[in-house]
């Protein structure tokens, strides 16, 4: 914990720890390298962070305030002959916009307190003193609240919402009898203050992604052994909305039998389909380059099929070529029944651990990490145009061999500029129970929705339950995303509207309740960029829409196979039990080193 | 091993974290522990992610104790969540013949509730380990003095251990275990969670349905 000097001399330095930052880092690590992780955030993951509640009220209130300037040390001190300072930015402020939070629930928490609907082994003495710990922790964050609504009408709603939630009798009583407070679900709201009390229960996403149970990062996952530091969870089911309606889309051979909304020809001819399409024939050839949409059709499946097939299984839009809808539609049916009945799944704590499990990695094999710590300037050799060394945000010069940079990082006078960014438009709610309730409260859902109304985007929706460890019991957390038109709120809330219960939505009483709920755009990382950068300076990439970790895995196998071509990419690390330590004689003096053997 | 009891044997994995300074001799405990070996001559924690003692608490108590130690990253104390995760217990270690590494225990104590709790909201067991007493050069007494420490520090205890000699690590990793079991006995175990799916190479070769833990 000590503020000890850095080791000046490493083979790489990696700035950012988003996943592909993430995974470069294990990789070399793995394969002897000597890594320097540094992130200047206080927190692991970048744009792939999961945070508390409280947490992230702290991230959107520094998104809020005005980006301190840092004052530009002039570095060139440290130059050596023949060498050039290239600065890297010291603000990451562009890669997140247009925040906006509404709190459609109850601010005072004092007759919550009362009747707490969860752990009923949690003795009232420690909870009393737990909130007040972490209402001291982020209190900085709960005054700045009211700022964060931007638009003052908003917030006249949202007062609005809290009266009219009071006048709800249940809501105003803390009647909390036995039954009540325990096993039965109460109708009762969850205050805002619960959400603050209960907020370490809470693990929210900034990105929202699945893990095709067949894709490059299960894979990887599985090859380097970094699956020891992570538990999953199956997506039980996969739900589309439909004329207006959340229905459940049978996907599996089990589901197409069970499933009751299809007629029983429906059911023969998507058995057919599904089966024939694993196979590339002649028939599907003479479409490529049309639309997905008309190979459908004219399969005369009937409207049902064609929505199921188009938007939940092959999750593209109307206009994908032929080619690419069957492709996804393949990788769709591969997937499913390794782990389950969809073909996805969801880490237990968040997509947030997913980095962190690849940085432990590097850590075990001897990688430095140092959080709130960057690089401020590179060191460049004129005459071979490559990076020598890195200066640190403390002034230390620290050689490198490579450089490694998340593109957030690299200053806009090095971006080579074409168009300007591109972004993902994501929603966060927290709602009181699930968009389509079933038998069992813990289902993981994965939501297609189609444009509500010709312009918008399609929306992917992912609903988790509380076990997996993103949300406090009796919520449902809820990620929106899509490509942006307008700003988060635009494209977002008419589907919010629709299918939750908010003030601004009406006849929507069966609806789960939005009780908190966060808007936001991030820069979509799926446009790579050309850089004037020395060729030993490698720029990473941050989240794109994709529902896959395709493109962070492979731009950091690109970048592994670039710099050091010869070695494997995240061999398996050995198991912890079957090492063994070896009885080394303390008469060896000199170079100590832990030699480390593997059991076969 | 007593596998006579098959029928009433219950078996507990938990995970147990060893945190303090560098050089404070973590490895070593572990090492002592698991392996009931010491040596001198080591660098840094390279490749190790924890290590793995079984123990025959009594005839139907199996515990498997997973003692994670801290990697390259401690030096400068941004340990991931993925070490802190679950874990429920934890050993902080300082060395008896430097003073500073006794300063930093509060941190790493401050650290540790900060990051992990008990699924009741609690802080996970922790027990105090002053390191390298056979190198102790005063023999003054300061248990009363440790014994307030721990007390408003939220230890449950401390221990004078030595890797080196063997002392008290096996004691020490007796009492946290008492107090995590206690623990255990007396919550309920979140069963709601169901079930969770490990990702694995057997899995892979299997291609079984799930492979939960």
């Amino acid at each position: 914990m000590a503020a000890e000097e850095l080791p000046s001399e490493f083979d790489v330095v990696i700035l950012g720890t988003g996943l592909a930052e993430s995974v470069v880092a294990a990789a070399f690590s793995r394969v002897g390298q000597r890594v320097l992780h540094l992130d200047r955030r206080s927190y692991y993951a970048a744009n792939w962070a999961s945070f508390t509640f409280n947490s992230l009220l702290t991230w959107i209130q520094q998104h809020h305030e005005e980006p301190q300037p840092e004052e530009l040390h002039d570095w060139s001190s440290l130059l050596e002959e023949g060498e050039e300072l290239i600065y890297l930015s010291n603000t990451d402020s562009t890669s997140v916009r247009n925040l906006q939070v509404f709190c459609f629930t109850s601010e005072e928490g004092e007759e919550a307190e009362a009747q707490s609907p969860d752990a009923p082994n949690t003795t009232e003495e420690v909870s009393a003193g737990d909130a007040v710990k972490e209402t001291s922790e982020t209190e900085s964050a709960d005054s700045k609240y009211e700022e964060t609504n931007q638009k003052p009408e908003e917030e006249e709603e949202e007062e609005q919402a809290s009266q009219t939630e009071g006048e709800e009798p249940e809501a105003d009583q803390p009647t909390p009898t036995a039954a009540q407070s325990q096993s039965e679900p109460t109708k009762k709201k969850i205050s805002y203050a619960q959400l603050v009390k209960e907020g370490r229960r809470f693990n929210i996403d900034l990105v929202s992604k699945l893990l095709y149970s067949r894709g490059s990062l299960v894979d990887l996952l599985i090859k380097s052994n970094v699956s020891r530091y992570a538990e999953f969870k199956n997506v039980t089911r996969i739900l589309t909305y439909r004329h207006g309606q959340v229905e459940q889309v049978p996907c599996s051979r089990a589901d197409v039998f069970a499933s009751r909304q299809l007629s029983v020809v429906e059911k023969r001819k998507l058995m057919r389909y599904l089966t024939s399409c694993v196979e590339e024939t002649e028939e599907q050839r003479a479409y490529n380059g049309r639309p997905y949409l008309e190979f459908l059709c004219d399969q005369q499946l009937g409207n049902n099929l064609q929505h199921f097939l188009l938007h939940s299984i092959a999750m593209v839009t109307e206009d994908t070529p032929t080619e690419e809808g069957l492709a996804s539609t393949r990788h769709f049916l591969r997937c499913l029944g390794r782990y389950g009945n969809t073909p996805f799944l969801f880490p237990v704590y968040g997509l947030g651990e997913i980095p962190q499990c690849f940085c432990r990695m590097c850590a075990v094999f001897g990688g430095i990490y140092c959080l709130r710590h960057s690089v401020t300037c590179l060191l460049v050799e004129k005459e071979t145009n490559r990076c020598k060394a890195v200066i640190d945000s403390r002034g230390q010069r620290i050689s490198c061999s490579h450089f490694v940079v998340e593109d957030g990082f690299v200053g806009a006078d090095r971006k080579r500029l074409a168009t300007p960014t591109r972004f993902l438009s994501r929603a966060v709610l927290i709602t009181d129970g699930s968009i389509l309730p079933s038998n069992s409260d813990q289902q993981v859902s994965m939501i297609t929705v189609p444009p509500v109304a010709a312009g918008c985007p399609t929306v992917k929706m992912v609903e988790l339950c509380p076990s997996t460890m993103t949300c406090m019991p009796g919520t449902h957390l809820v990620h929106l995303t899509c490509q942006s038109v307008g700003s988060a709120f635009e494209d977002l809330s008419p589907v919010v509207t629709r299918m939750f219960r908010t003030p601004q939505s009406h006849d929507q009483e069966k609806n789960p309740s939005v009780l908190w709920c966060l808007y936001f755009n991030m820069a979509d990382g799926s446009e790579v960029k050309g850089h004037d950068l020395p060729s030993n300076v490698f720029v990473t990439f941050g989240p794109d829409g994709a529902l896959s970790h395709e493109h962070a895995v492979s731009q950091a196998e690109l970048i592994f196979k670039k710099i050091l071509p010869e070695e494997d990419f995240c061999p398996p690390a050995p198991n912890p039990e079957d090492i063994i330590y070896d009885g080394e004689n303390t008469s060896t003096g000199g170079e100590e080193e832990q030699s480390l053997q593997t059991e076969e | 091993m007593a596998g006579g009891s098959v029928f009433e044997c219950k078996e507990y994995l938990f995970k147990v974290l060893v945190i303090g300074e560098l050089g404070v001799g973590k490895t070593s405990i572990i090492k002592r522990y698991v392996h009931q070996l010491f040596s001198q001559h080591y660098r840094a924690t390279i490749g190790v992610d924890f290590a793995l003692k079984v123990i025959n608490w009594d005839s139907k108590t199996l515990v498997r104790l997973q003692l994670w130690d801290i990697a390259g990253q401690e030096r400068f104390g941004n340990m991931t969540r993925v070490y802190y995760k679950e874990a429920v217990g934890a050993f902080v270690v300082f060395d008896v013949t430097r003073g500073s590494t006794f300063e930093a225990v509060s941190k790493w104590k401050h650290d540790l509730d900060s990051k992990v709790k008990l699924a009741n909201g609690n802080p996970i067991p922790s027990v105090l380990l002053a390191n390298k007493c056979d190198q102790k050069k005063d023999s003054s007494n300061n248990t009363a003095l440790m014994d307030n420490f721990c007390k408003e520090t939220g230890f449950l205890g401390w221990f004078e251990t030595s890797a080196k000699d063997n002392i008290n690590v096996d004691e020490a990793a007796r009492f946290l275990v008492e107090s995590i079991l206690a623990n255990d006995k007396g919550l309920p175990y979140e069963e709601s969670n169901g079930e969770r799916i490990k990702l694995d190479q057997e899995t892979v070769a299997a291609e079984s349905k799930s492979g939960c833990c």
